[in-house]
C-alpha cells in the first residue's frame, strides 16, 4: 500500500485506527469532472465512496468505517468560483474553508458568515455535510441557513442539483422520485456524506456592518444560572455577535478564567438591554481577545500530565435541559468518571441553534466537551462510555452532538437518508447507516 | 511520545508550505504525526515505512506547524528526532546525504571544498575595496571585539559576495573592531543538526566556540539565520553574545540616513530568524531607519529551508515560484536577510537584497 491510502485516515475524530486493508484508492480531484471519473472507477469495482474535506469532524464518518472503498478527498478542489456582491452568494467548490472564502470576501466588505472553531481547515463541503455552525449560529444560522443551493456528483455518476425548491438531475429517473419525496437543502444538511459528493456550493454572503461592538463578560454560580441566562436571552432574541461559554476548565487551560462565564459580544447600542439579562460586565478589547483566544485553543489543548480526548464532542442543551445545565452535567460527569475518564473542559457556543432530525429548529447552547483519556483503556472499553452517553442524552433531553456531528443515533434523520438513498443511490458512505456501525467506531478508537 | 498529544485539528495543514505545494495529506505536518500515530500499522507494510521516511525530508523546518499548534507539539523537535533515527537504522536510503557528511567531517564546509579556501576566495575579490582586509582574517593570537561568523554559503558562494561585500564595507566603515575566522571557522552544524545528526556537530561546534574564545570576543555576529541557531543554542558560547547582523548594526546605528528607492520593497522574514529564533523587530527597526518603503509579506517559507535543495530541489522549486505567484513577487525586489533565502530567490530568477546591502550603500553615499 500506498502511505497515502494510510495517512487519509487522518482525522480529528478519536476513531482513527482504520483497518486500511479496505481502503481500495485514495483521491484528490480537482475537477467535477474527474470526480466523475473516480466515482466510475469505484461502480464498477463495486466499492463505497467516502467523501472526506478537512477532516476535522469528530464523529469518525469521514474515515467510511470498514467498507471497501475508495477516499476522496475536497482538499484539491478549494477554489472560489463566482462572487456576486449584488445578489450576496459565492459559488465555492467544497474544498474551500470559510477562512479562504473570506480572504476573498473581505476586502470588498463582505463575508461568508459561518464560523465554526475550525474554520481554519473545516471545509464547506463538510460543514453542509454536518451542518456545523459557530459562535455566531445564534444570529446567523447553522451552514444550512447559510446555503442557497448545492451541486453534488451521485454514485450512478449523474449530476444532481439541491435547493430549497428541490432537485434537478441529469437523471430524470432519480429528478422525478426526488422532487415526489420533497427533497430540499435540509436533507443534504448533515447527510454525512452518505448522497453523493458536493462539488460545489452556492453560499450566502452578506456585508461586513461598520457598528462597534462591546464586548463583556458574566460569571454564574452554576450551570443552572447559565442555562436560565440562555433561556432568557433565547425568549429576548437577543441580539449576540459573539456568544461564548466557558462551562468548566481544568486549571492547566483555563488561565485566569474562572468559569462558568459566559464571554459576549454584542453592538454598543444594544449592550443596556443585555447587561439586565446576563449580568455582564464590559472589559476592554484586548481581555476579550485574550478570552476569544482562551477560548478557540480550548478543543487542541492537552493537560499538563496525560492526553485529552474528544469523546463526546457536543451536548445540546435546550428547553427543560437547558435551564436544569448543571444537573445534566453532573449527570453526565459521573457517567464519564465511572468510566474512569476526567472531565477536561466544556465550553461553547451559546445562545446557539442548531436543527433536529426532523428538521425543527432548537435554540440553547452546544456546549463541546473534551475529556482526560485514561492510558490503560483499550479503545473499545472506551467506546462503551460513547454509548452510554447517547442513551443518557436521550434520557437528559439533550441532543446528542448538537451540530449533527452523531449521525449514528439519529432515527429520523437516518430514517429520511435511508429513504433518500433508495431514490438516488446506495454507494455513499454506507457504513454510517448501519446496524453494526457501533461495532466499527469501537473497532477505530 | 509528544507526537502522541496532537489533536489531529488539521490547523497545520493549510498554512505548511509542503502541503500547499503538493496538496495531498501525507505531505503535511499532521499527515505525518497521524502516521507516527499509527506506526505500529505502518511498520507492517516495509514500502509504507520507507515512504514515510523519505517525507521526513520532504520538509523545509520552517516551523510554521510548530507556530500554529495549540495542543504543544513541539513538531520542529519530532521532524528533528525522526530525521536522525531514520538516516541511523536505515542508512541505504539516505546514500545521497553521505557527501554532505563526509564532506563535514574531512574539510568541515558543505561543499567539500579546501578549507583554506573559506577566506581565500572573497579577499581577492574585496581586498582591494576595503582597506586593512588581509589583516582581519583570525590566526592564534590575534585579538578582536567582534567575531563575524560568515557561513558556509557566504564563505564559498559567488552569489552572495555582495552582502559580503556590505557587511565587511559597514563593519570597515562604522570602525567595528572584528576579525572573520577564515580557515579556522568551520561549519556550524547546522545542516547536521537538520538531518538529525546531533553527534556529528560536536566536534565542529568544540572547534569554533575554541576560536572564537580564543580571539577573546564579546561578540559574534552572522548572517546566517541557520548558523545563528547553532552559534546561539548549541555553541555553549557563555557570556559571548550571538547576534544576528541585523541585531548588530540596529544596535549600533540609532538614526540612519533614508534610503531613496525607485519602488517599494517586499521583506521577506527568514523562518529559522523570525519564527525559530523570534527576531522580528531589528531587521524592521532597521529599515525603519532608513526610511524604506517596503510591504510584509505572508511569513511562509521560500522553499530552501530543511535541506530541501538538497533532498527534494524540485519540491523546494515548487514552493518559490508558488510563493513568488501568491504574493506577487516579480516585479518587486525582495529584502531579505538570510544566505539561503537569497540563493533561492536568486535561482528563481527574482530580485533580491539583503538588508546590510542598503545599509552599506547608505553609509557609502553619505561617505562621498
Ligand atoms: C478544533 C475543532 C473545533 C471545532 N469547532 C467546531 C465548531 O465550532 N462548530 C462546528 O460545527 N464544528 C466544529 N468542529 C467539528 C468540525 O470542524 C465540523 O464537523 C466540520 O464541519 C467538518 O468539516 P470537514 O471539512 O473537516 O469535514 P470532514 O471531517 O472531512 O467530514 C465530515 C463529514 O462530511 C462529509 N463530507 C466532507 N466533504 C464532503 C463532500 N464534498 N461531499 C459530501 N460529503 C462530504 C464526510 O464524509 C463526513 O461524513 C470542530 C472540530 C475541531 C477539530
Amino acid at each position: 500500500m500506498k502511505i497515502r491510502d494510510y495517512v487519509i485516515g487522518a482525522n480529528a475524530s478519536m476513531y482513527y485506527r482504520l483497518n486500511f486493508k479496505k481502503i481500495k484508492g485514495v483521491y484528490y480531484p480537482k475537477s467535477e469532472q474527474e470526480l466523475i471519473d473516480i466515482v466510475k472507477i469505484a461502480r464498477e469495482k463495486g466499492y463505497g465512496v467516502t467523501p472526506k474535506g478537512g477532516g476535522s469532524g469528530l464523529s469518525g464518518a469521514c474515515t467510511g468505517g470498514d467498507r471497501e472503498r475508495i477516499m476522496v478527498s475536497s482538499l484539491r478542489m478549494n477554489r472560489v468560483l463566482t462572487i456576486s456582491k449584488d445578489q450576496k452568494y459565492v459559488d465555492v467548490q467544497p474544498g474551500a474553508t470559510p477562512d479562504e472564502i473570506n480572504a476573498m470576501l473581505e476586502p470588498m466588505g463582505m463575508k461568508f458568515w459561518v464560523a465554526p472553531s475550525s474554520r481554519d481547515i473545516a471545509t464547506v463541503g463538510g460543514i453542509l455535510s454536518t451542518d456545523g455552525g459557530g459562535n455566531d449560529t445564534w444570529r446567523n444560522g447553522t451552514m444550512r441557513d447559510n446555503t442557497l443551493r448545492v451541486r453534488m456528483v451521485l454514485y450512478d455518476g449523474s449530476i444532481l442539483t439541491v435547493d430549497w425548491s428541490g432537485v434537478k438531475c441529469e437523471n430524470k429517473k432519480i429528478e422525478k422520485a426526488l422532487n415526489s419525496k420533497g427533497m430540499t437543502v435540509h436533507d443534504v444538511a448533515g447527510s454525512h456524506g452518505t448522497l453523493g459528493f458536493i462539488t460545489e456550493i452556492r453560499v450566502r454572503i452578506n456585508p461586513i456592518p461598520k457598528h462597534t461592538l462591546s464586548g463583556g463578560v458574566a460569571h454564574y454560580d452554576d450551570l443552572n444560572e447559565l442555562g436560565d441566562v440562555l433561556a432568557k436571552m433565547i425568549n429576548e432574541k437577543c441580539s449576540i455577535w459573539y456568544g461564548e461559554a466557558i462551562a468548566e476548565a481544568h486549571p492547566d487551560v483555563r488561565g485566569d478564567m474562572k468559569p462558568p462565564l459566559l464571554i459576549l459580544e454584542v453592538p454598543e447600542e444594544n449592550t443596556c438591554d443585555l447587561k439586565g439579562i446576563t449580568g455582564y460586565k464590559p472589559i476592554s478589547k484586548e481581555k476579550l481577545q485574550q478570552y476569544k483566544d482562551t477560548r478557540i485553543k480550548l478543543p487542541k489543548r492537552n493537560p499538563n500530565e496525560g492526553m485529552q480526548v474528544a469523546l463526546f464532542e457536543g451536548y445540546g442543551f435546550h428547553g427543560t435541559s437547558l435551564r436544569k445545565m448543571q444537573d445534566c452535567v453532573n449527570e453526565i460527569n459521573d457517567l464519564l468518571r465511572s468510566h474512569d475518564l476526567e472531565p477536561f473542559a466544556k465550553y461553547g457556543h451559546g445562545p446557539s441553534k442548531w436543527y433536529l432530525g426532523d428538521n425543527s429548529p432548537a435554540y440553547g447552547i452546544v456546549l463541546h466537551s473534551r475529556e482526560i483519556r485514561p492510558p490503560e483503556k483499550s479503545g473499545p472499553e472506551v467506546f462503551e462510555a460513547v454509548k452510554d452517553i447517547v442513551a443518557l442524552c436521550k434520557k437528559l433531553g439533550v441532543t446528542p452532538k448538537p451540530e449533527h456531528k452523531w449521525p449514528f443515533s439519529d432515527e429520523v434523520k437516518n430514517a429520511r437518508l435511508s429513504e433518500i438513498r433508495q431514490a438516488l443511490g446506495e454507494g455513499f458512505n454506507e457504513f454510517l447507516l448501519d446496524s453494526k456501525c457501533y461495532d466499527v467506531l469501537a473497532s477505530m478508537v | 511520545m509528544s507526537y502522541d498529544r496532537c489533536v489531529r485539528c488539521g490547523s497545520c495543514l493549510k498554512i505548511c508550505p509542503i502541503f500547499d505545494a503538493m496538496g495531498e495529506e501525507q505531505y503535511s505536518p499532521r499527515g505525518k504525526t497521524y502516521l507516527l500515530q499509527i506506526m505500529d500499522q505502518i511498520e507492517q507494510d516495509p514500502e509504507a515505512a520507507k515512504e514515510f521516511r523519505r517525507l521526513l525530508f520532504m520538509c523545509t523546518m520552517c516551523g510554521r506547524c510548530k507556530e500554529t499548534c495549540s495542543s504543544d507539539v513541539d513538531l520542529l523537535a519530532i521532524w528533528h528526532e525522526q530525521r536522525g533515527k531514520s538516516i541511523r537504522e536505515h542508512p541505504d536510503e539516505f546514500a545521497y546525504l553521505k557527501p554532505l557528511q563526509e564532506a563535514l567531517e574531512n574539510v568541515q564546509n558543505i561543499y567539500g571544498l579546501d578549507p583554506e579556501d573559506r577566506a581565500m576566495f572573497w579577499l581577492d575579490e574585496l581586498e582591494d575595496e576595503i582597506p586593512g582586509l588581509a589583516d582581519k582574517v583570525y590566526e592564534p593570537g590575534k585579538k578582536a571585539e567582534v567575531m563575524v561568523f560568515i557561513g558556509c554559503l557566504m564563505s564559498f558562494r559567488s552569489s552572495q559576495l555582495d552582502v559580503l561585500r556590505a557587511l565587511l564595507t559597514t563593519l570597515w566603515k562604522s570602525g567595528t573592531d572584528y576579525l572573520v575566522m577564515g580557515a579556522e571557522e568551520f561549519c556550524c552544524g547546522h545542516p547536521l543538526y537538520l538531518i538529525g545528526n546531533d553527534e556529528g556537530a560536536i566536534e565542529l561546534r568544540k572547534h569554533n566556540k575554541a576560536v572564537i574564545e580564543d580571539a577573546g570576543a564579546k561578540k559574534v555576529i552572522t548572517c546566517c539565520p541557520g548558523c545563528l541557531i547553532q552559534l546561539k543554542q548549541y555553541h555553549d558560547l557563555g557570556d559571548i553574545e550571538a547576534l544576528h547582523h541585523t541585531q548588530f548594526f540596529d544596535m549600533m546605528y540609532d538614526e540612519l540616513p533614508t534610503y531613496k528607492a525607485e519602488k517599494p520593497f517586499a521583506y521577506h522574514d527568514p523562518c529559522e530568524l523570525h519564527r525559530i529564533l523570534e527576531i522580528k523587530k531589528e531587521p524592521r527597526s532597521l529599515m525603519d531607519k532608513m526610511h524604506v518603503d517596503y510591504r510584509d509579506i505572508e511569513p511562509t517559507c521560500c522553499g530552501g529551508g530543511g535541506l530541501l535543495r538538497i533532498t527534494d530541489p524540485n519540491l523546494s522549486d515548487i514552493i518559490i515560484q508558488m510563493r513568488a505567484a501568491s504574493q506577487h513577487l516579480k516585479d518587486t525586489t525582495v529584502l531579505t536577510c538570510c544566505p539561503s533565502c537569497r540563493e533561492q530567490l536568486l535561482s528563481n530568477e527574482l530580485k533580491t537584497r539583503d538588508i546590510i546591502e542598503l545599509v552599506s550603500e547608505i553609509i557609502e553615499e553619505v561617505g562621498e
